[in-house]
């Protein structure tokens, strides 16, 4: 085989890593725009089944019951608000012609990690130590009782909820750089400023949408 | 294979070719000559320019070949062409620093 390829297979040492943290360097396009979205509306419907909305590009809330559509929405929304700022920074600031159907795939590729959240998020006992919290804020009488293990499932939830976000963050970010060829502070600073706008744009919408 | 020194290793500067020998009746040419501009970059770049005239230009194909994304390809290829721009205004330079 030719060096090139040999090059490349060195390159790629930690694969798996790689997979994890990049894995826009090996898939992107039209398929990944279409698995990116499959996840987002299947996160939509796990996160249904156990009212956990994110309403937001990085919120996750246990909420009040919605029609189904609704979470479809959030979850449609999130990914707008974040990709068409990123697509206009491309534009602005990289030196590369870039395709969009790679910045739309893989952003919808990247948020991913929430399929997580929306699964620990489901038993049960995150919604009542959720509601018991509140009630607690609001100096309202408790609706309920929970125990230890409602507490210790809430916090595991809440714990990964933190990782998924985090590592979420890191892949849009990868998205981002790769499919627009942006590096350095150039790529930090815009990619800093539109998750903050698409932050603050996907709770207009999505708090417009449900009012 | 040895690998053909582009850079000087004591102080980073572009080598030239001094002499070409033949191979079958060892007549040899001394002189000063320039690296192909191709020659100059790394054997990588070298590899990767190859493939790709072989793919005939299709960054496509080569994705595929490389089992890499369409942009990772294209950035690597925005890269090689960053370097070939280097390398002709450095020669470019020391043209007319000789000059």
């Amino acid at each position: 085989m030719t060096e090139i390829t040999a090059n490349t297979k060195a390159a790629n040492g930690n694969r798996l890593s790689q997979w994890l943290f990049n894995p826009f360097r090996f898939v992107a396009g039209f398929r990944t725009l279409l698995l990116g979205l499959a996840i987002i509306l299947m996160s939509a419907f796990v996160s249904s089944l156990s009212n956990t909305h994110f309403d937001g590009v990085l919120d996750v809330h246990i909420g009040f019951e919605a029609p189904l559509w609704i979470f479809f929405a959030e979850g449609l929304i999130n990914w707008i608000c974040m990709v068409i700022p990123l697509f206009f920074f491309g534009l602005i600031v990289s030196h590369s012609s870039f395709r969009m159907i790679d910045v739309f795939g893989t952003q919808a590729l990247a948020r991913w990690p929430y399929l997580i959240t929306s699964v620990v998020m489901l038993p049960e006992a995150n919604q009542r130590f959720g509601i018991y919290l509140m009630s607690r804020f609001a100096s309202t009488a408790a609706s309920g009782t929970v125990d230890y293990t409602d507490m210790l499932i809430f916090i595991f939830a809440m714990v990964v909820a933190v990782i998924m976000a985090v590592w979420m963050v890191a892949l849009m970010y990868r998205a981002y750089a790769v499919s627009c060829n942006i590096k350095g502070a150039r790529a930090v600073v815009t990619f800093t400023i539109s998750l903050i706008g698409a932050e603050v744009l996907s709770k207009f919408a999505i708090l417009s949408l449900l009012s | 294979m040895k690998v053909l020194p582009a850079i000087c290793p004591s102080c980073n500067s572009q080598l030239n070719v001094k002499s070409l020998v033949c191979e079958r009746c060892q007549t040899e040419i001394q002189g000063q000559y320039e690296l192909p501009l191709l020659a100059r970059l790394s054997l990588d770049d070298q590899s990767f320019i190859l493939e790709f005239i072989k793919a005939s230009g299709s960054l496509k194909e080569m994705a595929r070949l490389l089992g890499l994304s369409y942009p990772t390809v294209r950035n690597r290829l925005d890269e090689i062409i960053e370097r070939v721009k280097l390398a002709e205004n450095t020669r470019e330079n020391n043209r007319k620093e000789k000059l």
